[in-house]
């Protein structure tokens, strides 16, 4: 099994995919049991955490190289995120103070998980295109159970914009950069 | 191309991206807010409480808005001589506005055709368009004395608890002199989108001419060499 996982790479992707659905379906319906709300958001990012392990830093868009251009990048990323709530500032919601660390850990995890850990197994099989596109597709499925029909199409083009920045520019940080900001703010 | 793709499907769904957490429905103020439109009049519940073996049994009152909860225990009641006991929530209007205090939720009126004898307990939705109540506060009339009650850790996402042992009105807000969780986003979204613009330029102009001056040193001619 573990040989496949390293030298298949169709057997790597389906792995992946399979526990990165687990993980984010699992984690939408335990958020709703009571009293259990931040526990499940908080294991369910670090599990999506886990997917980035065995993966060496570069190749999930994580070197050092640039480091000051990508954050930056990243920041230019929340913004354009984030327009389409400012414009309408009167009907953003406000995030409560107990969810910013849940916040922070589900955004970073799901960073690594899709445009990081899953991206580079697609790629492998693949080439960009199917990395870019089987990332979003998993990455709107996932949110399915935690997001109202009628919000998909936005959170799949969130997904396809954060998916051609890290194909673009090779980088994992500006997304995180950017998927952070936006979350605390929203 | 996807960038406006983007800004197109995000104007089309309401703000916000609801990470791990589902979005709520709109709060029904009785007062909504300057910026909140699109309010609807919040709603009423009744519960009529069977008693059996002469104790009333358990059971939830909500509004039809599920906006207030409570959460009542078998033998809640005195049921002395009742074969059931009706319980009432309204919503308060005009809403109260005791000084020194801001509500975060509407005021409602509790009411029940029996002495509760036993501790309930009492679940308000809050918007999320608004700073998070810290207290809920009790009163005997809508005019006041209100009370501050303690309030217990947040079973779910914009909910604030308490254990209540008596009906009367209650409201969940904080003193207008305290400090709230976050402002609201009308106000700090777009300083903060504007400050990120900023900083994203007066950055990015630095390393670009960083970047360019590295370009321009490695493509030289290097004059040592013969």
């Amino acid at each position: 099994m573990i040989a496949a996982l390293a030298t298949r790479p169709l057997v790597r992707v389906a792995v992946l995919a399979t526990y990165i659905l687990l993980v984010s379906w699992t984690r939408a319906l335990a958020s709703n049991v009571p009293n259990a709300y931040t526990a499940a958001i908080v294991i369910g990012g670090l599990a999506l955490v886990l997917t980035g392990v065995a993966v060496p830093f570069d190749r999930l868009g994580l070197g050092r190289s640039r480091l000051g251009l990508r954050i930056l990048g990243g920041l230019a990323l929340a913004v354009v995120l984030l327009v389409p709530a400012a414009a309408r500032a009167g009907a953003a919601p406000v995030l409560p103070a107990f969810l910013a660390v849940p916040a922070i850990v589900v955004s970073i995890g799901e960073e690594i998980a899709f445009r990081g850990a899953l991206y580079v197994a697609l790629e492998d099989l693949g080439g960009a295109p199917t990395a870019i596109i089987g990332s979003t597709a998993l990455w709107t499925a996932a949110h399915a159970l935690s997001h109202p029909p009628e919000f998909l199409f936005a959170v799949a083009a969130a997904g396809l914009l954060l998916g051609l920045w890290r194909w673009a520019c090779k980088d994992l940080v500006g997304p995180i950069v950017g998927h952070l900001i936006a979350d605390l703010a929203l | 191309m996807v960038t406006v793709v983007y800004l197109v499907a995000a104007w089309m769904v309401a703000p916000g991206f609801y990470d791990g957490f589902t979005p709520q429905q709109p709060y029904h103020f009785v007062c909504p807010p300057i910026h909140y439109s699109g309010n609807q009049p919040p709603t009423n519940g009744h519960l009529d409480v069977k008693v059996i073996g002469g104790v009333s049994d358990a059971n939830v009152a909500f509004t039809d808005d599920a906006q207030v909860l409570v959460d009542l225990l078998p033998g809640s009641f005195d049921v002395t001589g009742k074969t059931s006991v009706a319980v009432d929530i309204k919503p308060v209007s005009p809403c109260p506005k005791p000084p020194g205090l801001t509500y975060a939720t509407n005021a409602y009126m509790i009411t029940a055709a029996a002495p509760l004898v036993k501790k309930a307990t009492l679940v308000m939705r809050y918007s999320d368009l608004i700073p998070a109540p810290s207290n809920i506060y009790h009163a005997d009339s809508p005019d006041g004395p209100w009370t501050s009650i303690p309030v217990q850790s947040e079973a779910q996402p914009f909910t604030i608890n308490a254990t209540i042992d008596k009906f009367g009105y209650y409201a969940a807000g904080y003193p207008s002199s305290a400090v709230s969780h976050g402002g609201p986003n009308s106000q700090l979204l777009p300083i903060a989108i504007a400050v990120l613009i900023v900083g994203v330029l007066l950055a990015g102009i630095p390393l670009a001419i960083v970047r360019r001056r590295g370009a321009a040193q490695e493509g030289e001619p290097d004059d040592s060499e013969p």
